[in-house]
């Protein structure tokens, strides 16, 4: 039976093919929003791990996520030196970030920090960074940068290069800190994070330029112990790994009713949950907006399906002279749906997978989107066998109506 | 060994919601290998009583028997079968599944009958095989045969239909008008052939038309209106 369903749609090859295409097509759409929506959310999960707490100054736990890891949007408080102090000698407290955020450069983010960063940040399946050129800049540089992947690559910033940081986040300000430029030192490898969209410095220089403190003071005295030193005024962040993993909560606690100064820590998994159920909205408006390109997809299938069976009364009338019953009808018809939906849906996932194997560079570099070539998830199974399902059901309306038609008819042939 | 290849008894059929019956038939017996012309003006419920022999429609119980089977008692799936195992159908045109070759055509036969496959197997040739010999058989070229229905000829396709109906042996050849769209020249060809395969086997035809002027080739001719009471009573 599948073989004569085959040879009739052979007949029909063009709107088989329409029908195939537009299956194929809202396959693709459905998959690959369920691809895109689950590894983006895998990336998100993945832009920082291993540490245990974000502290900041009093204000909303995403405002905090988003300004610390994400560089979006202003801090417009700050934490002083002192609580950054308090931080460093509570009890647990195994290694800390701390970060100054505020200036740009050609509407990148930088990000003034110490050599900790380097070291102890971690992304992803506690990946740490790793430097793709060059070097990291010590505590007690002033001029040195180190840029995130994408920065380089998008600016065409090499080793050596001198650049000259912005105050405020815009691409254009007039107030640029012209006066200090800084030297590329080292660019990082890509993480496919936030991280490659920001350019780095060192906090001591950061407060150079923002003249709070003086050149000469920093330069002639080396062996100074620059841990008790104030490099700058206030900072936006402070990232925080602890020795026990479980003393978070209660160190959160401390911390959130510290008296010095309204500070407010959060812990970063928790923070990135609450934001990712924030976007869900669009999450699901992605799949309805699928789902009904699938839906039309299928309803294109019907409507084929159907118009062919008016010219196919005489088919089916020869089919029944050499003795088919009308379930056999019924079941051709079926087997036809059958037919162009494992097409149509194989022919979709193919061309996922061509996207997803041609297209993922280009995607990493221009959008930042990180998807990979993986094999069909169990959901995206199900998703592929859903519309599969549907293509099935929905053909038992035409099965049907070719089955009463094979019925009535008999062997009278209509045209 | 001739027995009744097709016997009618009081049969009287009406259409569900019509007041009068189309066909009352007291009776009427083909006895097997028989030829036999059927005429009727259309309209005359030609097509209904082919449609009940041919088991599409089902008549009542004791009313219409085939090859001893009362139709009446089967199933829909069990005169489906019937129908596949034993009787070769000629539609009067579009016989032919216009995308499948004239051979394919032919060798659809068995597709739905497991009689005839199991006939087939009788000679140690494939399907593929004896369906080009016997369409060779019935006056088509080499050429001819592999190409799709839809670009033969009319007359090579009635030629094809009658393979069809052939293929596989069945004991009854019911050919529903297959000459009208046919000229003289072909029709007068086209019966020859159909009557020559059908003595080869002892295949009983049943060949309806409105057309008289045929009667001649058949070993008995019945008159429609002759057999059928139905519309006397009616006037």
């Amino acid at each position: 039976m599948i073989r004569l369903a085959l040879a009739s749609l052979a007949n029909r090859k063009a709107s088989a093919w329409l029908t195939i295409l537009a299956i194929a097509v809202s396959t693709l759409l459905l998959l690959g929003v369920e691809r895109v929506r689950t590894q983006t959310q895998e990336n998100f999960a993945n832009t920082i791990s291993g540490t245990d707490l974000i502290v900041g100054a009093r204000t909303g736990s995403t405002q905090l996520l988003l300004s610390s890891v994400f560089h979006i949007g202003a801090m417009n408080n700050s934490l002083s030196w002192q609580s950054y102090e308090y931080l460093q000698q509570l009890p647990g407290v195994a290694w800390h970030i701390p970060m100054a955020l505020g200036d740009s450069f050609s509407s990148y983010p930088v990000v003034g920090t110490t050599s900790a960063f380097f070291e102890y940040f971690q992304y992803g399946n506690r990946k740490a960074l790793q430097l793709s050129q060059g070097d990291i800049f010590h505590d007690d540089d002033t001029d040195a940068a180190v840029l995130g992947a994408e920065v380089a690559r998008r600016l065409n910033l090499n080793i050596g290069d001198e650049l000259t940081i912005a105050h405020g986040s815009g691409g254009i300000s007039f107030s640029d800190h012209d006066t200090h430029p800084f030297i590329v030192r080292g660019i990082l490898a890509p993480t496919a994070t936030p991280a490659d969209q920001a350019l780095y410095i060192p906090l001591a220089g950061l407060g150079l330029v923002h003249g709070e403190i003086v050149e000469d003071e920093q330069a002639h005295d080396h062996d100074h112990d620059h841990a008790h030193e104030q490099p700058v005024y206030t900072l936006s962040a402070v990232l925080l790994g602890l020795s026990n993993k479980p003393l978070a909560l209660r160190l959160q606690r401390q911390i959130n009713t510290y008296e010095g100064e309204p500070l407010t820590a959060i812990m970063p998994g928790l923070a990135l949950t609450e934001l990712w159920r924030t976007l869900n909205l669009f999450e699901k408006a992605l799949f309805a907006v699928s789902a009904l390109v699938v839906a039309t997809g299928l309803l294109g299938m019907l409507t084929t399906l159907l118009a062919s069976l008016r010219e196919r009364r005489r088919e089916m009338a020869v089919l029944r002279s050499i003795g088919a019953g009308p379930f056999t009808i019924f079941g051709l018809l079926v087997s036809e749906a059958f037919l162009l939906a494992v097409a149509g849906i194989a022919l979709g996932i193919s061309i996922l997978f061509l996207i997803l194997g041609f297209g993922a560079d280009w995607l990493l570099i221009n959008t930042g989107m990180l998807l990979r070539a993986t094999p069909l998830t169990a959901v995206e199974w199900i998703f592929a066998g859903a519309v599969l399902g549907a293509a099935i059901l929905l053909s038992f309306i035409p099965a049907w109506r070719a089955y009463r038609n094979a019925l009535a008819d008999g062997l009278t042939i209509r045209l | 060994m001739r027995g009744t290849c097709i016997e009618l008894k009081q049969l009287e059929f009406r259409w569900p919601g019509a007041t009068r019956p189309l066909l009352q038939i007291p009776e009427l017996i083909i006895t097997r290998g028989e030829h036999v012309l059927l005429r009727g003006a259309s309209g005359s419920g030609k097509s209904t009583l082919l449609s009940l022999i041919a088991g599409i429609h089902q008549a009542a119980t004791n009313q219409v028997f085939v090859l001893g089977q009362d139709l009446g008692k089967l199933s829909q799936r069990q005169r489906d079968k019937l129908r596949a195992n034993e009787i070769g159908y000629i539609f009067q045109q579009f016989n032919l599944l216009p995308y499948l070759s004239a051979w394919q055509n032919v060798v659809l036969a068995q597709q739905f009958s497991p009689a005839r496959r199991e006939r087939l197997r009788e000679h140690s040739e494939s399907h593929k095989y004896l369906a080009k010999q016997l369409l060779q058989h019935l006056g088509l070229n080499a050429d001819e045969l592999e190409r799709p229905a839809h670009q033969l000829s009319v007359g090579q396709q009635q030629r094809v239909a009658a393979a069809r109906a052939l293929f596989g042996n069945p004991a009854l050849i019911i050919a529903d008008e297959p000459t009208s769209a046919l000229d003289a020249d072909h029709r007068d060809n086209f019966i020859e052939i159909l009557f020559d395969a059908c003595k080869k086997h002892g295949t009983t035809l049943l060949f309806v038309t409105h057309d008289g002027s045929l009667a001649h080739h058949f070993d008995r001719a019945i008159e429609l209106a002759e057999i059928n009471t139905a519309n006397e009573e009616a006037i």
